[in-house]
Order: structure tokens, then sequence, then C-alpha cells
């Protein structure tokens, strides 16, 4: 049986009669027969066919993380900031996304296992709990944030909150009824390619295209120093690009499109693409709010649509609803990617079935734990008085505060040779992994300090 | 071996040779619920987790420190 070398987690004595085939598995069985075609034909046109077929879950997750809140940190980075810290400092957040993530793509190559199952039986319950209690919570508001920026999208074009919320809804329907990975996987990309509509947004702005190049070659320091408010967008900046539902969403996804071991090297592929796309829509967004800052604009009440108006006398109409709309695919696409998130973690930890393969009758949990998540947090956008921009921030610094002990149960998973067998991380995978934990821990303690004592970087030359 | 999925239609058996040949044991649904033994954690390892947990405990209470001065 099967096609690839068994892992350390093959069953030693599975016969015939154990298994049980399911839909799920004659759907992926079919993706995988593509696959192994594609693999075996030569030519260029097959290799192109096969990296068409085997990325996937890296884009969609890194251009998920480009979601409503991300774009709006974006956005009020470039408007508050400039560009001269903080372009090089996103493309460095990136470069950290792509290290995490790769350890994600492989473990779930490696094990066929979700992120949360993985957890659970290695660690045990208790420190599975631990961990589905912050994903749980961290998607949660940052659902909700999503929602925000999908009702500021749509408030641009004079949507009602409640109508903006509703559609929202009945797309996230709409795109996991398809009741097929594949298909859902190809739908979701072609619609999160959207994601780089900033990049016509900035081009309108007519930047200064010697001031982008030496801002990515120097690396300005940070403007006004360090204080509790630049500490926040820093984090902002830094929970735009790395938060654990990114882990659970990329290896649920790995599992749930069946890749192999073989598959290891187009799924790094996969990631570093996703990572370069992002950043190219990240680093677009700080050059298109940045005229807000160069005209001394205050940034302090914008919300997602404000930036919009803010920028149409600069852009113009068109311009303008097109970064709001960038906004509104931003937070639907990642809407979307979330709930599977989180509903991928509950399903392998109830031991439910737990596929984007599964019709709606054999996966009733599965999609009514991703419905109810979202509209929750739908409703909850739709109380009067939010202060939302300040929400936003806050929910991506909360997700770089959880990043550490998420990064850890990461770490030894991938370090973990009776699961990964020889597909451990080798030494430079784990040097990069320290590197991100104990910057994003130091990165956390920074702002704590400057919650704690607001004026304890006054001899740095901050505020 | 059965050669329904409950509740939908049949499984053939072409579905079923496709499956067992084109995929790895352990990707198929009905085989992911083998046991995988428990991890033992060492005490430098126990130490990490446990100290990540308090900080990250310590930043939530810091966090909502946060929100409460912004309304107030």
């Amino acid at each position: 049986m099967g096609a690839g070398p068994p892992s350390r987690l093959t069953p030693q004595a599975v016969t015939q009669e154990d298994v049980v085939i399911t839909h799920e598995d004659v759907d992926r069985a079919h993706d995988r027969v593509r696959v192994s075609e594609a693999r075996a034909r030569r030519g260029t046109f097959s290799k192109f066919r096969l990296l068409w077929l085997l990325v996937g879950p890296g884009i969609l997750v890194m251009l998920g993380e480009n979601d409503g809140p991300s774009m709006i940190s974006y956005a009020a980075t470039g408007a508050r900031f400039g560009i001269g810290f903080f372009l090089p400092f996103v493309i460095l957040t990136f470069c950290m996304a792509i290290v995490v993530q790769e350890m994600t793509m492989r473990l779930g190559s490696a094990t066929h296992r979700g992120h949360a199952e993985l957890i659970f039986v290695r660690f045990g319950p208790f420190w599975g709990w631990f961990s589905m209690i912050d994903l749980g919570i961290g998607n949660f508001l940052t659902l909700i944030t999503e929602f925000i920026a999908i009702r500021a999208g749509l408030g641009f074009f004079g949507v009602p909150p409640w109508a903006a919320v509703g559609s929202a809804l009945v797309f996230l329907c709409l795109a996991v009824m398809m009741h097929r990975y594949w298909t859902w996987e190809r739908t979701l990309l072609a619609i999160a390619a959207f994601n780089l509509v900033f990049v016509p947004v900035a081009l309108l702005t007519h930047p200064n295209w010697h001031s982008v190049g030496h801002a990515l070659v120097t690396w300005k320091p940070l403007p006004g120093g360090l204080s509790q408010d630049t500490l926040i967008i820093v984090l902002a900046d830094i929970g735009a690009t790395v938060t654990p539902w990114m882990l659970f969403f990329q290896q649920s996804a790995t599992v749930d499109k069946g890749l192999t071991q073989q598959d290891i090297h187009l799924g790094r592929f996969d990631t570093v693409v996703g990572a370069a796309l992002a950043a190219i829509a990240a680093v677009a967004t700080i050059i298109a709010t940045a005229p807000l800052f160069a005209h001394h604009m205050t940034a302090e009440n914008f919300q997602g649509a404000e930036f919009a108006q803010a920028l149409q006398p600069l852009i113009g109409r068109f311009g303008a609803a097109l970064f709001a709309l960038g906004i509104v695919e931003a937070g639907m696409v990642a809407s979307v990617t979330i709930s599977i998130s989180s509903a991928y973690a509950f399903g392998e930890v109830a031991r439910r079935p737990h596929s984007l393969n599964l019709p709606v009758t054999q996966g009733k949990a599965f999609y009514s734990v991703l419905f109810l998540c979202a509209a929750t947090a739908g409703a909850i956008v739709l109380i009067p008085g939010l202060p939302l921009v300040y929400v936003v921030l806050l929910v991506n610094v909360v997700a770089v505060l959880a990043m550490p002990p998420a990064l850890v149960f990461l770490f030894m998973l991938a370090n973990d040779r009776e699961v990964m067998g020889d597909l451990v991380s080798p030494r430079w995978a784990n040097i990069l992994a320290t590197g991100v934990v104990v910057f994003l821990t130091l990165a956390g303690l920074l702002f704590g300090i400057s919650v704690i004592a607001p004026n304890a970087f006054g001899f740095l030359g901050g505020k | 071996m059965p050669s329904k999925d409950k509740g939908h239609s049949a499984i053939t058996s072409a579905d079923q040779e496709l499956v067992l040949s084109s995929l790895e044991p352990e990707q198929l649904a009905g085989l992911k619920k083998h046991f995988i033994p428990r991890r033992h954690l060492r005490g430098f390892e126990k130490f990490v987790m446990w100290s990540l947990r308090i900080y990250l405990l310590f930043m939530m209470v810091v966090v909502i420190y946060q929100v409460w001065a912004g309304l107030h």
C-alpha cells in the first residue's frame, strides 16, 4: 500500500481489514495521482505542472496573513513613520515567517498529522490545551479584526455594517462549500492574488524610488526612538507576518492537500513565493500611505476605509477605491483561512473528521465550528463604538506575544526524531528558529517595559 | 474491508485500489486514530515551556492593563 516511503508514524501491523476508505481519501488520491503523473513525465511543461499542482498552502498562508489588521497596521506604519525604518524591517519579518512556516510544511509532509493533533499526542493534553486556548483566543480576536476590516473597507462604498458582515459570512459559506480541497484552494488563491492591488495603489502615489531604494539599503533608525507608540507599531508589524494560526493552518492544509516527503522541496518553494508576494503587498501598502506622513497628516484616528479617504486627494477616487477593496479582500480571505484553522484544530483534537474534502453531512462538527466562530466574531463587530484601529493593533500585539510558546512546540516537534525520522531540522534551521524565538520574546518584553515603565527608554532617545 | 462511506454513495473497488496505491498508509483518514506514544519531556524542556507560559500570562496582564489605561 502507498506510494511513498513509510514514516516513523506508519502503523506497524496495518492490514486491509483495518482500513475504512472514505470519500476524503478518494478525493485526495485523485489529487495524488495527478501529482505522480506530472512527476513521472519529463520536460519543462511537466515541471511547471508539478509546481502548479503542489503550490498552495504556503502562498495561501502568507497572503492570508496579509489580512485586514495586517494591512491596516502597514497603512498606519506608513502614515505615522514613513518608509525609512519599516521597509527593511517588514522584509525581515517575512524572512522570519519563512523560517517558521517551512518547519510546519515539513512537519505536515513528514507526519500527515495536523499541528494541534501532534502537540496533543506528543506533549499530552495538559500542554495541548494550553496551546489550544492560545490558538482559540488568538483566532477569535483576529477574526473580529477581519470583520472590522471588511466593515471599514465596504464602508468606503457606503455599504452599511450589517450588510458588510452579512456578505462576508455568505462569502465564507460559498468558499468552504465546495467539498473539495483542490477547488477551494484554487478559488481562494485567485481571490488572494487581489492582495497585490496595493501595488498599483502605491504606484498611483508616485513614490520617490530613490528614497525607497535608499530606505531598503540603509535601514534608518526607528523614528522618534523607542516609545510605547513605536513599539506597538513594531509589534503590530511583526504580528502582521508571524502568528500562531499560521502554524496550525499551513500544517493542516499540507496534510489535507496530501503533500508527502517527496514534495518538501516544492513546499519550500511555495512558502518562499508566498512570503515574497506578501512582502511586496506589505511594502506597497507602507509606500502607499507614506505620503500621509510626508504631508504631516495624523493617522491617530484612521480606520481601514479612512486611510482610503485620506489618500483620495493624492491618488484619486479610483486609487482610494482600490485601497478600500484591498482591505476588504484581505479581511475576506483571512476570515476564511483563520476560521478553517480553528476548525482543523478542533477536528484534530476532538478526533472528528476534518477536511475540506468532506461533504457537510460527514463534517458537521468541522463546518459548525468554522461558521460559529465566524458568525460570533461578525456579530461583535456590529457593536457600536468599538475603537477599531486600537483593537486591530492590539490584536497583532497579542499574536506576537503568543508566538514564542507556540514556536517552542513547533521547534521541538520539528526536532523530534521519533516522528520526523531523518527530516528533523538541520542545525542552520535550528539556529534561525532560535533567533526568531529570542527576537519575538525580546520584542514582547520591550513592549511590557514600555507599558509598565513608560519613561524607561528615555536614555535611548525615546519618549 | 468495508466498502461504504456511511451516508454517502458507495466506494467502488476501483476507488479502493486507487486510494491504496496512491496514498501513504498514514494519509488515510481511518488510520489517523492509531496511537502515537507520548514524548518524555526533559527537565530543560519543561523549564523552557513553563517559562514561556509564565511570560505569556504576564504579558497578557500587561496588555489588559494597557487596554484599561487606554480606556481611562
